[in-house]
């Protein structure tokens, strides 16, 4: 279990000592029992920082995006509490060399056998009930309703991603709360080893993607929430161009537009097609894109499928260390495949 | 018009509706959303993730086909669309607020000839609230109710077994007459009952807009708040706010080429949103709203500031959906109320 | 589908003039209407032209009101859409839509002096309220044009500038000294308080550069302009031009229709988002 109160008087520490200049955290919002991203940047405000199972974010995307901003300065360090898989997040943008290592201080928060829930499986298992807090006990994860509290099994509510933790232990951290434990639920990849057992043919997959997609309102919270999409013109996506003064007119007149604007079946699958090879060897499972979307398409089992070739065909992990090259960016002499070596 | 429809005898009402395609919520993939309504539809629903706004301003509308050979000169075909009489089932009274805030949009200045189309076959019969469908929701702050009848064209009351329907607009009317014997009369004892149930559900307790009255101004005096940047802090960019907002309506327009040579495509009008990075650049590279500060202000304070000053009404209706739908908390009740309390 | 407001007319291309050359190249074409078609349009005016397949931009009409036979354009080559229109040729047919906007209010400047103040193109969006002026000499008072570029070749209109002398003071500048230019060289702005024109019963209209505006409405000021003395455009992206889409949304205004032209009386009271 994480002692919150040390993680405050850590964060209160590094904040007045003038060790980082900011800590990227979770407060408790406005939103009933929802947690959501803050940076703050004066000791007093440590003890605002929360940890309990709505933690969901991705915290290191915060940084990616602070990295954009004219305000960035290398060199002090910026605090960001990571559970394992954010950790691992931070590992695949400094392999990237998004940041450097001194760049960023992290303070590792270990989700210890337990993990974030999913709002979907909440929203099923009380049906009509907002709980105002939700917390885990070890076992079950607790929500306060006004009526009393909750106490459901962690199976029942943890997120998939989390079910199948690959790593729960933040590997890369400057400090850690919480104690390394073994997992003790489902292996990596149980998700879509079912959704292979439920969708066998070719032709049954292609009928559930193609349902899926067309769903899709193309309101890019997928990309925008995703640590790995910090490309400043995406190419999957012909409206955000970079464009600066000095953009010369040729260039804007001779973008290709890959993809069209439109919300139809077959650019839609081209947007999530593309986006889900970009992130082939580098998506560490944190699954915001599926836990963000409006229309619920099941984007965690794009996303592991190709995490799954990348292990089977070449025994990577992303996210497992920072001195490991790119899967993308390497070869290997025994490479599988001829046409590379 | 008002009248009881025992709930066993809606789909029978559904089917009776000659000539009319009927629509109701129903929950896909985990997704409940407005599909064509099943043989035994049932509304037993939440609100549904996007509004019913896609029936008249849908998010992908062809204007126009063009098609021209070298060296010749383009031919245009205009593509009008031709929907029919369509019938929406189980639209919730902030949706149905949305409405004519929609209708005032398209109609303003000049009349939108495609939403026009879409919209004047389109009827919607509600479905009154008995409680928030979701802590997130604040009509009564905003000016609505869970009971509120504008932009519907029937409204129904759930009483246990039986719905109570009131017939809002004369498109209303017809659609309960074309029920007939399905509905009986509504007498004193049912009136007294859905009287009672709305009373109840006015009364069920919102989080709400602290003064919406004075929200245009406090928006107006507080327009250069370093608060829109703080609020803005971990703003992702992405469109969930405004895609899913029953009363968003900005649009791009692009040419999508289908084929080189004869040169083929179409002009085609796609969702848009203030929340993306590009909406106001320049081709100069120039941006008036470069900061996610300035794109969440203007969010929202088109909604509670400018349209009220271009029509007399809030725009928000206070469904609620961008704020339980928003990826990292941003939440419109607590940003107006923080930069209408900051001055 | 006489109302359907979204399909454009078609309209060839008369006659290119290239104006400027380099990176941001500004060509004139002149467009004329085909099938009989055609609209008529006010001083500063806009009109959307669009190239199939490319899409479509807004354009000011820099041709005068009272000429009905073509509408003219000056277009900058900065985007998709105005690259294209720079690889057209005559004889090519376009699509246009319009006129979208409000216009200058000349009418109510008779018997008044003016004093027009452009910038790079933004000569091209007070052109018509200079014809205008010029084709109605005695209606107006004095007529003072300052216009300026970065350099001599960066001046459009060159031709029909030098034409304008006699019924018009025009002040050219560039921005940087060169051989053989006799003309102010500094900014517009500068050029405008080196000749100091007076604000008596006089109108200033200005166009150009976001930084050149800015500066210039400070210097009027100084000379004693009232806001209400002062006009401008503004041109935000814009996609529709029947205050819809949402893009050129500043404060309440869409300025596809409550501008391009404004007061500056009205401009200041607008969030500064332009």
């Amino acid at each position: 279990m994480i002692d919150l109160g040390a993680l405050h008087t850590q964060v209160r520490d590094i904040l007045e000592t003038g060790e980082v200049r900011a800590v990227v955290g979770w407060r408790r919002g406005s939103r009933g029992m929802l947690a959501e991203p803050v940076t703050i940047a004066t000791p007093e405000e440590a003890e605002t920082l929360v940890w309990d199972p709505t933690c969901f974010h991705n915290l290191s995307l915060t940084l990616v995006e602070e990295r954009k901003k004219p305000s960035w300065r290398p060199g002090k360090p910026i605090a960001v509490v990571a559970k394992g898989c954010d950790a691992r997040s931070l590992t695949v943008l400094m392999q990237e060399n998004c940041f450097r290592r001194d760049e960023v201080y992290v303070i590792g928060v270990s989700c210890a056998g337990s993990g974030v829930l999913d709002e979907r499986k909440l929203a099923q298992r009380l049906p009509g009930v907002e709980p105002d807090s939700a917390a885990f006990d070890g076992d079950a994860f607790v929500c306060a309703t006004a009526g009393g509290e909750d106490r459901i099994p962690a199976r029942e509510l943890m997120a998939d991603r989390c079910l199948e933790c690959r790593d729960a232990h933040p590997k890369l951290n400057n400090v850690v709360f919480g104690e390394a434990q073994p997992r003790a639920f489902d292996p990596p990849f149980a998700a879509l080893a079912r959704f292979e057992q439920e969708q066998v043919g070719v032709a049954e997959r292609w009928q559930f993607w193609q349902r899926q997609f067309e769903r899709c309102i193309r309101c890019f919270a997928c990309r925008s929430v995703c640590p790995m999409c910090y490309c400043e013109e995406c190419v999957v996506d012909s409206i955000n161009m970079a464009v600066g003064a000095d953009t010369t007119a040729a260039e804007k007149a001779n973008r290709i537009r890959w993809i069209e604007r439109s919300a139809s079946r077959a650019d839609n699958i081209g947007y999530h097609m593309t986006r889900a090879l970009h992130l082939a060897g580098r998506c560490i499972d944190c699954a915001e894109c599926e836990r963000v979307c409006p229309v619920n398409i099941p984007l965690r089992l794009l996303n592991n499928k190709l995490e799954r070739e990348a292990r089977v065909a070449f025994g990577y992990e992303p996210g497992a260390s920072i001195d490991l090259p790119a899967l993308v960016a390497s070869f290997r002499d025994d490479d599988p495949n001829h046409f590379i070596r | 018009m008002e009248a009881i429809l025992d709930k066993k005898n809606l789909n029978d009402w559904i089917a009776a509706l000659d000539g009319w395609d009927a629509y109701a919520p129903a929950l896909e993939d985990g997704v409940w959303s407005y599909r064509p309504a099943s043989a035994n539809a049932a509304l037993a629903h939440p609100n549904t993730v996007q509004p019913p706004k896609g029936f008249a301003f849908p998010q992908r509308e062809i204007f126009f086909r063009f098609e021209q050979i070298k060296g010749e000169a383009p031919r245009l075909t205009p593509v009008q669309p031709e929907p029919g009489r369509r019938v929406v089932f189980g639209v919730r009274p902030c949706d149905g607020r949305a409405v004519p805030r929609m209708d005032r949009v398209f109609a303003d200045h000049v009349d939108d000839g495609y939403y026009r189309a879409r919209r004047k076959d389109l009827a919607y019969v509600g479905l009154a609230c008995h409680k928030p469908q979701s802590r997130h929701c604040f009509c009564k702050s905003v000016g609505g109710s869970p009971v509120s009848t504008e932009g519907l064209d029937v409204l129904l009351t759930d009483l246990g077994e039986r719905y109570f329907a009131l017939a809002v607009t004369d498109v209303g009317k017809a659609l309960m007459q074309a029920g007939g014997a399905l509905f009986a009369k509504a007498g004193a004892s049912e009136r007294k009952a859905v009287e009672q149930a709305h009373a109840a559900a006015v009364a069920q307790p919102q989080r709400g807009v602290a003064d919406a009255a004075a929200a245009p101004a406090a928006l107006k005096a507080g327009f250069d708040s370093p608060l829109w940047e703080e609020l803005a802090q971990g703003c992702i960019g992405c469109g969930i706010c405004t895609f899913l907002c029953p009363t968003c309506h900005c649009f791009d327009i692009n040419d999508e080429v289908t084929g080189a040579a004869p040169l083929k495509g179409q002009r085609v009008r796609t969702w848009d949103t203030c929340q993306f990075p590009d909406f106001t650049m320049h081709s100069s590279g120039h941006n008036p709203r470069d900061t996610l500060g300035s794109r969440l202000r203007q969010r929202v304070s088109h909604k509670f500031r400018y349209f009220h000053e271009n029509f007399g009404m809030l725009q928000c209706t206070g469904c609620g959906r961008c704020v339980s739908q928003c990826p990292v908390g941003i939440d419109i009740v607590q940003v107006v109320n923080r930069v209408a309390g900051s001055i | 589908m006489g109302d359907n407001i979204y399909l454009p007319q078609l309209a060839r291309i008369a006659h290119i003039k290239e104006e400027v050359g380099g990176e941001r190249a500004i060509k004139t074409f002149r467009l004329e209407f085909e099938n009989g078609g055609g609209f008529e349009h006010a001083c500063g005016q806009c009109a959307m032209l669009s190239i199939f397949g490319r899409g479509e931009s807004m354009i000011s009409i820099a041709s005068a009101p009272h000429i009905k036979d073509y509408k003219q354009f000056s277009i900058m080559r900065v985007g998709r859409v105005t690259a294209a229109f720079h690889e057209l040729a005559v004889g090519d047919v376009v699509g246009i839509r319009g006129p979208y906007g409000n216009s200058f209010p000349v009418d109510a400047w008779r018997g008044k002096n003016l004093v027009f103040i452009g910038g790079g193109c933004g000569l091209a969006p007070i052109w018509p309220v200079i014809q205008t002026a010029v084709a109605q000499r005695g209606n107006f008072g004095e007529i003072t044009v300052f216009y300026g570029g970065r350099s001599p070749r960066d001046i459009m209109y060159q031709a029909e500038l030098e034409k304008l002398r006699g019924a018009v003071d025009v002040h050219l500048s560039v921005d940087k000294q060169e051989e053989g230019w006799n003309a102010f060289c500094g900014f517009v702005p500068a050029n405008l308080m080196d000749k100091e024109p007076s604000p008596d019963n006089a109108i200033a209209i200005t166009c150009g550069p976001p930084i050149m505006i800015k500066y210039v409405i400070e210097n009027l000021r100084q000379l004693g302009f009232k806001d209400n003395q002062i006009y401008t455009t503004i041109e935000n992206k814009m996609k529709c031009g029947v205050g819809k889409c949402g893009r050129c949304n500043v404060g309440k205004d869409y300025v596809c229709v409550k501008g391009p032209v404004y007061c500056w009386d009205d401009l200041k009271g607008l969030p500064a988002e332009y």
